[in-house]
């Protein structure tokens, strides 16, 4: 217990050294901080933020460094949070971003409106939210300056999980880290989702081909009047409630599959489209 | 500090809707062995309760959206007849809204809805429910809450006007608050303003460890003042701050502990209904069971183990240590403020007391003595404890 207690304290201790670095008012000329900087962990991040909190521990939150500027009436919250891993990070972005607006080149990803911006870098989540004395302000230079400096500050990866390579690029809505339970399937424990204007695909990332074989074997187990398909190494599609029609295969370790079009027919064909890109 | 067997007084009539093999009505899914076995032996009910003054009739188990990430799973749950959904504007930045909606979609109506705002004041609320509003597909709330309110004084006068004002325009029907610490003094208060029909608070079977009755008394008085308590974190918030691979998460991810902790919850009967995080079908189908089973004397068993793991952190306040300390300090209120934060998770709180000691105290540090003198009783570890209060707050 002491000694977990002492990590606590080299953790905080060394996550505020790091802070100095990438957590200034100054980027911006005409922000002063307010007030201290904060600390949160996984043990205490609920006092921050509330309920979201558990969101930020699903994706592996170790924690979080903010600072609170101000200029004139205007407040700007900067809060860096470190996550599990570079994945994670780009996972808790992707889940939180504005699906009305293009992600952008920042880091491995980011948004920037008028009072507000987050992106990814590394393991690092970055969110910025102001909050201004005229809500209607458009404040985007002033975003897009703390982020270009906050980013030479952070190190890190600067591209997204290569998994999302293997998606489709047509139709595309969305794609986002699921940290747990794809589909709401507790087989599928972690991956990813693409929205498509028609349906959605997934995919899921075993240990082994064997592991993921035993997984594939489990959902097939659990759809009722499930059949045969001709996708990947092995395969089954079914026509379901809640997730219509679906198509799930598995390509050496990797289960994947699409779900909620129209039959499993369509299912399938779209399924046999996303196995030729997955190496 | 033992959870008390069920109790089937409910302030409801309690409802019964006989709903056995509910999983095979709602589409494909096939439930485990296990889970065949046990509603065949034990079939699921669907329970009620009346949500206080609002006289809305809500399933003893709801379903938290916060981390859902699939809709067919809030779909699949109001299909099964939960009928309590909870979400808020913060989640995921409005995108769990959106997600919440267009899953519940042409079954709205048939739900009790509630959402959350954490904006500090009138416009800012009144802007937040019109985007909750617009991204849940909804032209009504059932309950709009203020989120995260830790202490009365986080309430000024125009935030429950906001709320007064919805609930006339019927963009609301009843105002609520959501509290994760600070609940003793939130909830008498609540109870005493008048000005609130429900309450969101942290709630579950650790708090009553402690043999700490204040949480039991704060809920009776919100209840007994007509505020209808929906209860969240009924797992003490245990699973996700468990890293995996350590005891804890062992404990409190084995077979049926989420179960146990989510009935000893709806069976207070103070509660009305409880939040869950639900991410899967699997953890949908073990929560439906929580309704109608009372707390077995299994559920107890497991219960009292996680107890019992975390005997040597948990102080009972007998107060046998007093005067023990050879540096004098109150060994038993140090612990107390711990609790608060590794227990309640309520960091701020549990730092806030610690720092209200006399200056002396607070620069005692345990690692100074050679021994400690200090001996528990009930085994709690009482040097590792205040060693750890003090690098915590300190």
């Amino acid at each position: 217990m002491r000694a977990a207690g002492l990590l606590l304290t080299v953790l905080l201790a060394s996550g505020t050294a790091g802070a100095q670095d990438y957590l200034n008012c100054h980027f911006v000329a005409g922000w002063e901080p307010s007030g201290a900087k904060r600390q949160y962990i996984a043990d205490n991040l609920f006092e921050y933020k509330d309920g979201s909190a558990e969101g930020y521990l699903s994706f592996g939150f170790v924690r979080m460094q903010g600072i609170t500027c101000a200029s004139g009436a205007n407040t700007l919250d900067i809060d860096v949070s470190e996550m599990g891993d570079a994945d994670s990070a780009y996972g808790m972005f992707a889940t939180n971003l504005d699906p009305s607006l293009p992600v952008a080149k920042i880091g491995m990803g980011g948004q920037v409106q008028r009072q507000s911006a987050s992106f990814a870098k590394g393991k690092y989540y970055v969110e910025l939210v102001e909050v201004a004395a005229n809500p209607d302000s458009d404040d985007t230079a002033t975003m897009q300056a703390f982020v270009a400096k906050m980013l030479g500050y952070i190190e890190g990866r600067e591209t997204p999980p290569a998994v999302l390579e293997w998606f489709a690029k047509e139709d595309l809505a969305s794609t986002r880290m699921i940290p747990e339970s794809v589909l709401g399937l507790r087989e599928l424990k972690q991956g990813y989702v693409a929205k498509y204007k028609l349906g959605q695909a997934f995919i899921v990332q075993e240990a082994s081909p064997e592991a993921a074989a035993a997984v594939l074997k489990s959902l097939r187990e659990r759809f009722e009047g499930a059949t045969s398909a001709k996708v990947g190494d092995e395969a089954f599609q079914a026509k379901v409630k809640y997730l219509d029609g679906i198509c799930i295969f598995r390509k050496g370790k990797t289960i994947a599959g699409y779900a909620n079009l129209s039959g499993p027919e369509d299912a399938a064909t779209q399924a046999a489209k996303l196995a030729t890109r997955i190496p | 500090m033992a959870p008390k067997t069920s109790r089937r007084d409910f302030l409801s009539a309690g409802l019964m809707v006989p709903v056995a093999g509910a999983s095979s009505k709602f589409g494909f899914w096939k439930p485990t062995e296990t889970t065949a076995a046990e509603t065949a032996s034990s079939p699921v009910k669907l329970d009620y309760k009346v949500l206080g003054r609002t006289g809305l009739k809500v399933t003893t188990v709801g379903f938290g959206c916060m981390i859902t990430s699939d809709g067919s799973v809030i779909e699949r749950a109001a299909d099964a007849g939960i009928n309590y959904f909870d979400t808020a504007r913060s989640y995921s930045h409005g995108n769990n809204e959106r997600m919440v909606g267009t899953a519940l979609g042409a079954k709205r109506k048939q739900v009790v809805l509630s959402t959350k705002t954490h904006a500090p004041d009138k416009a800012g609320m009144q802007q937040h429910l019109e985007q909750s509003l617009r991204e849940l597909n909804t032209d009504y709330i059932d309950i709009w809450y203020l989120h995260g309110v830790d202490s009365p004084a986080d309430v000024h006068d125009d935030m429950i006007e906001a709320q007064q004002l919805a609930k006339q325009q019927g963009k609301i029907r009843f105002a609520g608050v959501s509290t994760h610490s600070g609940q003793k003094e939130v909830l008498p208060w609540m109870a005493q303003k008048g000005a609130f029909d429900v309450v969101l608070a942290a709630y579950n079977f650790s708090m009553s460890a402690a043999g700490d009755a204040g949480m039991e008394q704060a809920i009776a008085t919100a209840a007994k003042a007509g505020i209808g308590v929906v209860a969240m974190k009924v797992m003490a918030g245990g699973i996700r701050r468990a890293k995996h691979g350590d005891p804890l998460y062992q404990k409190l991810t084995q077979p049926g502990a989420m179960l146990a902790a989510l009935k000893w919850v709806v069976n207070k009967p103070n509660v009305a209904t409880t939040i869950p995080s639900i991410t899967d079908n699997d953890q949908l189908e073990e929560n439906l069971k929580a309704m109608g089973n009372p707390l077995s004397a299994g559920d107890q068993k497991i219960l009292d183990a996680h107890l019992e793991m975390i005997r040597p952190v948990y102080c009972r306040m007998c107060g046998q240590c007093d005067g023990a300390c050879q540096k004098g300090l109150p060994v038993a209120d140090v612990l107390r403020f711990l609790t608060y934060a590794d227990g309640y998770g309520q960091f701020a709180l549990g730092r806030e007391r610690f720092l209200e000691l006399t200056a002396e105290h607070v620069a005692v540090r345990c690692g100074d003595c050679a021994e400690c003198t200090v001996q528990c009783p009930h085994g709690v570890h009482v040097s590792d404890r205040v060693a750890r209060a003090q690098e915590l707050f300190a």
